[in-house]
């Protein structure tokens, strides 16, 4: 855990919402497309609440014994491991489990008692039942953009939690962040974030997902660093956003549009 | 050979007549998409279809050789209305390929300036820029009252400064079209006056946007002048314009004129809208201002589609310059409801089995009345000639082969499973915990090794299409709903075939609810071979909707496989119906229940549809997140695959 505050911009109220929860004990769900934030304000909050923080990165492999834990042979003897949820029990601080709805169902089994107001932890295989110190928080994220009828958040599971909306900042926000982020110079960050919010009317028509403020961050970066800023939207953004020749064709006319060429 | 001879002497004068650039052009098919992005990007309205414009007569000055060689009468112009952005069909007006692809690109930004959200993008300095050149060149004037020449200069000119200003990326490029655009238009000097000054004054109004407010006024025998390749021709109506003449309502029956879209020869026209005054007959003269020199009539012909596709009437159409839409009040024959006859029996597809009784919901009486439906599954029949075995159909292929590379990559490959009783490795998790379960006196687990296998998606689906009569309606010149339904499901059995996803296609029709018609056109024990293609090749659109009962069949065929999960996916062309009292709200609520009982056997249903109108009633059918509206017909089969990807990823 480093003592450094991570840089973090506030789009509106998350801010003190997040303490609100914090203060209440109740458990928090972030939604909101890629990039846009979501893992860097619970990495703030932690600093800020001086929380140690354990993120844990769902996949569609993960199972309820991955986050709890499991026994290991050592010394001819079995020794118990916590898992990062246990440990961040045992501990406190917060549980941050990014992508949720990755993992699998089994998750929820051990995700429900924690997150109402029980607060309480059953470990089967050492037959334990913790109870969530108060300086344990849950937070979870998942992003909602895609419509898929195979994955998605249960009711019950959604309903125990207080939900925050996150979407893309707005312009001049955004800018700011790429000037915090990258200490670019401010024409940079406006010309990069015009072409955002260009490419971010295309969603769901041409493009699948909407530029996020993390790939603005990498093309900021790269043309620090030198590269012609063209170039630089071209890998950075426009590339990463499409595989269709054509449309990667027609968000280079942008990038040209605003660069000039 | 006179022909022969005949074109040589024209491609000879045309070429002599000069203004173009043959092996500098760029065609509108080679660069629609890019432009599409690009317009849309810039802030264009996303709903705008992109088209080819009309060649429209302006009337200037031509030379002598471009008269006799009858080239440049008429010149294509972009231009937009409510629903379209047309771009010329090719441009090769300037010396180079890569100055044409420009101006393309560059009637698309300007085309995409004129939005509100676009000036809410601008900073203060800028604003304050486009407020003053907006106050000089309009002052108090009332835009309505102008005339279309003026409207064009001044809109133009405020676009360009917009445009420039939000992307000033783009000065360097509008300096390079503006040289070449100037390098090819007529010398004022060697016009006569008025027409000089006038040239003058557009060129002027070209490099310094914003500056010229009026031409002088043309003397009685003066030639207009040249089009402006750099200008639209007419933009969609601004807000203002929208709001005061109470145009808004009618866009949307606007789009519904879809002209012919064969890739090069596809031409617009120019639509307008008629009054349909009965007691008028005869002649009617419409001129626009614009249509100086050209005299279009409007003889009262209906050429109604629905009636009997009139193959003549793509060509009739090719020849007009203007078509006349008309609104009477008369309705479209598939509006009008009566007992169609059925197929006799010999011609009919084979039924399979003596009709199955479906239950159906009175919304009235809040009951489920037993027995209230009976459904028939029908086949086509093995000698059928109509539905003979055919391979999938070659405008396909291409799209076919892009779809099993796509999915191919969707089937999950062999990976390794976990705490297996028998397998090739050793789980060293599983090991480990059966050693500790040993250790602290429970019992172990035998399941201790992995094993790689290919793990099956666990999915099956089933399609189901709406084949009924409304889906006779045409959408292009070239095809009809159910093409288009015939298509996606052509390619989607493709795609599916590529997933290795367990799947079957039907389709649907009723005539009130003794016969409700169930097509099985590929079942799940079946193959997708070319039998089940030329069974979903005869389709033919039918009768009426009975959603509801074509559901609970359905799902009760769905609900008989053994895979964890079931889709249920419709396509569908608008709203439940039937000639009883299915209709309207007793038609919702039936398919409503349809949907929320399928949901309790554990399927999902999901509806992809092209009805526009869809998103008003489809939620309540489906709740928010079970159906998709697709917008363009056209795109469906095309689509329907990705989407199945995108919901079951």
């Amino acid at each position: 855990m480093t003592s450094a505050i991570p840089f973090y911009q506030a789009a509106g109220n998350e801010i003190e919402i997040f303490e609100h929860a914090w203060k209440n004990r109740l458990p928090l769900l972030i939604k909101g497309p890629t990039g846009c934030g979501k893992t860097r304000f619970v990495a703030y909050m932690a600093a800020r609440l001086g929380l140690p923080l354990h993120t844990v990165a769902c996949h569609d492999d993960l199972t309820a014994a991955d986050l709890v834990g499991r026994h290991l042979i050592g010394d001819g003897k079995t020794v118990w491991c916590d898992g990062p949820l246990t440990r961040a029990v045992r501990e406190g601080g917060i549980c941050y489990l990014d992508e949720v709805v990755e993992a699998r169902k089994d998750t929820t089994v051990v995700l429900h008692p924690l997150a109402d107001d029980r607060r309480l932890l059953p470990i089967d295989r050492t037959g334990e039942l913790l109870e969530a110190p108060p300086g344990f928080m849950l937070v979870v994220s998942y992003n909602p953009g895609y419509q898929n009828l195979l994955k998605g958040m249960k009711p019950s599971t959604r309903q125990r939690f207080v939900s925050l909306r996150f979407d893309f900042p707005r312009p001049e926000q955004e800018q700011a962040i790429l000037i915090g982020e990258t200490d670019c110079p401010p024409d940079l960050a406006k010309r990069l974030v015009a072409i955002a919010s260009a490419l971010r009317a295309l969603k769901d028509r041409d493009l699948e997902e909407a530029a996020s403020t993390r790939l603005l961050i990498y093309a900021a970066l790269l043309v620090k660093d030198g590269l012609d800023p063209v170039e630089a939207c071209r890998v950075g953004i426009i590339e990463s956003l499409t595989d269709d020749i054509e449309v990667a064709e027609g968000l280079m006319e942008v990038v040209a549009a605003t660069f000039g060429r | 050979m006179e022909e022969y001879v005949g074109k040589l002497w024209h491609r000879l004068v045309t070429r002599a007549a000069g203004g173009h650039y043959p092996e500098a052009a760029v065609k509108l098919k080679d660069i629609d998409r890019v432009a599409g992005v690009f317009f849309r990007a810039l802030g264009g309205d996303p709903g705008l279809r992109l088209a080819a414009a009309t060649a429209d007569a302006h009337g200037a000055r031509r030379s002598f050789l471009s008269r006799l060689a009858g080239s440049d009468e008429r010149i294509p112009r972009a231009r937009m209305d409510e629903s379209t952005l047309r771009l010329p069909i090719m441009l090769d007006v300037l010396p180079e390929r890569s100055l044409n692809r420009e101006l393309y690109l560059w009637l698309a930004a300007l085309a995409a300036a004129q939005h509100e959200q676009e000036f809410a993008q601008l900073d203060q300095a800028a604003r304050e820029r486009l407020r003053s050149a907006h106050a000089a060149l309009f002052g108090n004037e009332d835009p309505a009252a102008l005339d279309a020449g003026t409207l064009e200069l001044r809109h133009n000119q405020l676009a360009t400064l917009c445009t420039l200003l939000r992307w000033p990326g783009l000065q360097a490029r509008y300096q390079r079209l503006l040289a070449a655009v100037l390098a090819v238009r007529p010398d004022p000097a060697r016009l006569p006056q008025v027409e000089g000054e006038r040239e003058r004054l557009i060129c002027q109004a070209m490099r310094e946007p914003g500056s010229v407010r009026q031409l002088p006024p043309l003397p009685a025998k003066g030639m207009p002048h040249q089009p402006v390749q750099l200008w639209l021709g007419a933009f969609s109506a601004s807000p203002e314009l929208i709001l005061a003449s109470g145009q808004g309502a009618e866009a949307e029956s606007n789009a519904e004129f879809r002209p012919d879209d064969k890739e090069d020869q596809r031409q617009a026209h120019r639509v307008e809208r008629v009054q349909d005054e009965p007691e008028k007959h005869g002649l009617t003269l419409a001129t626009t201002i614009e249509n100086i020199l050209s005299v279009a009539e409007f003889i009262k012909v209906k050429r109604s589609t629905d009636d009997e596709p009139d193959d003549n009437a793509a060509d009739a159409a090719a020849s007009m310059e203007q078509l006349a839409l008309m609104r009477n009040e008369e309705r479209i024959a598939s509006k009008v409801r009566f007992d169609l006859d059925l197929p006799s029996a010999a011609e009919d597809d084979v039924v399979l089995g003596e009709g199955i009784p479906l239950p159906e919901w009175d919304y009235r009486k809040q009951l489920l009345r037993e027995d209230h439906v009976r459904l028939q599954e029908l086949r086509a029949a093995a000698s059928d000639p109509r539905a003979a075995p055919c391979p999938l159909p070659e405008p396909l292929r291409r799209t076919a082969r892009h779809l099993h590379r796509q999915f191919a990559a969707l089937q999950p490959g062999r990976r390794w499973l976990k705490g297996r009783v028998d397998g090739t490795e050793l789980d060293v998790d599983a090991v480990v915990r059966a050693a500790t379960d040993r250790a602290t006196g429970q019992h172990p687990s035998d399941q201790l090794y992995l094993s790689l296998e290919k793990r099956e998606r666990d999915l099956s689906c089933l399609a189901l299409a709406d084949l009924s009569l409304s889906t006779d309606a045409w959408i292009s010149s070239e095809a009809r709903i159910i093409d288009v339904i015939r298509d996606s499901l052509l390619l989607f059995g493709e795609a599916l075939m590529a997933t290795g996803d367990r799947f079957a296609l039907c389709g649907f029709s009723s005539v009130k609810r003794s016969n409700v018609r169930f097509h099985r056109l590929k079942d799940f024990e079946q193959r997708f071979d070319d039998s089940a293609r030329g069974r979903i090749m005869a389709i033919k659109p039918g009768y009426y909707t009975r959603l509801g009962a074509a559901i609970r069949h359905a799902s009760n065929i769905l609900e008989k496989q053994a895979t964890g999960r079931r889709v249920l996916l419709i396509l569908s062309d608008g709203k439940p119906n039937d000639l009883d009292l299915y209709d309207g709200r007793y038609g919702i609520e039936d398919t409503r229940v349809a949907v929320i009982e399928a949901r309790s056997k554990g399927i999902i249903p999901f509806c992809v549809t092209i009805d526009r109108e869809g998103a008003s009633y489809l939620p309540h059918l489906f709740g928010p997140g079970g159906y998709a509206v697709i917008r363009d017909p056209a795109e469906l089969p095309a689509r329907l695959p990705l989407f199945y990807a995108q919901i079951t990823r």
